[in-house]
């Protein structure tokens, strides 16, 4: 294990903190709307997007929040129309930016830009920044008050969108509001846990703890603790391992998953009531 | 144009799916007025969830003029949603699924209490209340996909009247249940139109079951309404043996 300044291990433990926050806060929503293709292609676009950043030598934050917000701006009125079949449309847009973020990649300027669009491939937790750190904070407490606010209406959407509809409420605004945040927390978490794992980070931790719980309320509560504790403790084995931070978050987030599978309750629930009536 | 007397008033209605050249249904001429229970019985594939997607505003119709409250539906849909209860067709829920049962029968209050504002104690005793009238407070705090068939019904059924509606539209609420559990959903639906003399429109592919409080029956088919008229007279007329072909379902 290597010694670091304490201030860059500060910055990187707040900034595994914030991005294991804002990537599990929005998966809550991603897993239960069966939004999952759509995420994945927006981890995509995003990391596409921090490439074309850095080939016109901009933040590749912003080209990433630029790419995502076309994407969801794109996607959004096609994935609402139920008739169209918007994985064909994902399929798609997903290689054409794969494509892009390749080219842009091959064209970014000096060897040490090269390593930088590395670290956006695979993430680096060193080369957050104070203003990366502000910058997710104050996404992690927009998505806070977004969920505290529109709570009900989130609930009643994703317990059945139809059915929200028909009460009055309008689900459009909150299905685009959805997909601009995952867009938003994926470009921002993208320079930590790089882009092609990042959206493991928003889908792991919601899917673990739906293992464990029945009431929604939990999940936005569980989620981003379980996303927290993944981003930590893989950026500790990425610190003794020398492995990627973005590989290592993932593996652990995968091996959270896993357990879960096994001893979820839900899943035995079944055996229960049968010893009980067999009783 | 402004129609105050009647609950609901369409005129030459005709609605057309996006992408479709044929209208689903068209020229729809229907006068509901206040307190009405009617059923709307129709083979599948009529139009009859069209019909009723139409009325609450989540179909848009394009051909003729309707109305709900008085209200023109496209003008005002948001208004008019918040006074309908509408019960959907039963759909598959997963067993997983992380929402308990007292959540989502608030969710039908959501449009009514309206956007950043919480939900408050009345609202509460609003959900406990009708849960109670359904016969389903003991399930407040259980997982929704752990419900029967008919359980999940009383529940959407309880998540409409949270709402306090004036006007209730129920999409075949008696489908995919057993005899019991129809017969129970039955009874409740006429207890509640008994009650509160709510105007219900219920929508049925099965002559079987028109609630005992049902006067009126409508039947619609390829679109049209073919009949639309007194319970007993519908029931046996010729053109219902003729559409259903005297079993209860299109052959």
């Amino acid at each position: 294990m290597i010694d670091f300044p304490s201030t860059l291990l500060i910055t990187s433990i707040l900034g595994a903190l914030f991005a294991g926050f804002a990537c599990s806060t929005t998966g809550a929503f991603v897993v239960r709307m069966n939004l999952a293709s759509i995420g994945y292609l927006m981890s995509h676009a995003a990391f596409a997007g921090a490439a074309f950043g850095l080939m016109i030598s901009i933040d590749p934050v912003l080209g990433a929040i630029i790419f995502s917000f076309g994407i969801a701006l794109i996607l959004g009125p096609l994935a609402e129309k139920a008739r169209l079949e918007s994985n064909i449309v994902i399929g798609f847009l997903f290689s054409f930016m794969i494509a892009l973020a390749f080219i842009f990649l091959n064209f970014i300027p000096g060897n040490a830009a090269s390593a930088r669009a590395l670290r956006i491939l695979w993430g680096s937790i060193f080369s957050v920044s104070t203003n990366d750190l502000v910058m997710l904070s104050i996404f992690s407490f927009i998505i806070v008050i977004f969920v505290v606010i529109f709570y009900k209406e989130l609930i009643a959407i994703m317990f059945n969108r139809k059915l929200a509809e028909s009460s009055g409420i309008n689900t459009r605004l909150y299905y685009f509001a959805i997909l601009f945040l995952t867009g938003i927390a994926v470009s921002l978490s993208i320079r930590i846990v790089g882009g092609l794992l990042v959206f493991a980070l928003i889908i792991n931790p919601t899917s673990t703890a739906y293992q464990f719980f029945y009431d929604f309320k939990k999940i936005f509560i569980f989620s981003p603790i379980i996303g927290i504790i993944s981003c930590l403790v893989g950026f500790w084995l990425s610190l003794i391992s020398d492995f990627p931070i973005g590989a290592s978050i993932v593996l652990i987030s995968a091996i959270f998953f896993t357990i879960a599978i096994i001893f979820s309750p839900k899943r035995k629930r079944g055996k229960l009531k049968i010893h009980q009536k067999a009783s | 144009m402004k129609k105050d007397s009647n609950v609901i008033e369409l005129v030459n209605i005709g609605t057309v799916y996006e992408g479709e050249r044929l209208p689903v249904i068209y020229d729809v001429n229907l006068t509901v007025k206040l307190g009405e229970f009617i059923s709307i019985i129709g083979p599948n594939g009529a139009g009859k969830t069209t019909l009723l997607e139409t009325i609450n505003g989540l179909l848009s119709y394009d051909k003729g003029q309707g109305f709900v409250f008085g209200r023109e539906i496209k003008k005002h849909k948001s208004e008019i949603r918040r006074e309908i209860g509408y019960v959907i067709q039963n759909f598959e829920m997963d067993p997983l699924a992380p929402f308990l049962c007292k959540d989502i029968v608030m969710s039908g209050r959501t449009g009514k209490i309206g956007t950043f504002r919480f939900a408050k104690k009345s609202d509460w005793d609003k959900v406990w209340y009708s849960m109670g009238l359904v016969g389903m407070i003991d399930f407040a705090k259980r997982p929704i996909g752990k419900l029967s068939g008919g359980e999940f019904q009383k529940i959407l059924l309880s998540r409409a009247l949270a709402q306090n509606p004036k006007l209730l539209l129920l999409d075949e609420p008696f489908s995919n249940l057993d005899y019991a559990s129809r017969k129970q959903v039955e009874t409740l639906l006429n207890r509640i139109h008994e009650k509160y003399n709510i105007t219900i429109l219920l929508v049925s592919h099965d002559l079987s079951f028109v609630p005992s409080r049902c006067k009126r029956v409508i039947v619609l088919d390829h679109g049209k309404i073919v009949m639309d008229g007194g319970r007993e007279k519908i029931l046996k007329s010729d053109i219902i043996n003729s559409i259903f072909n005297g079993k209860g379902e299109k052959t």
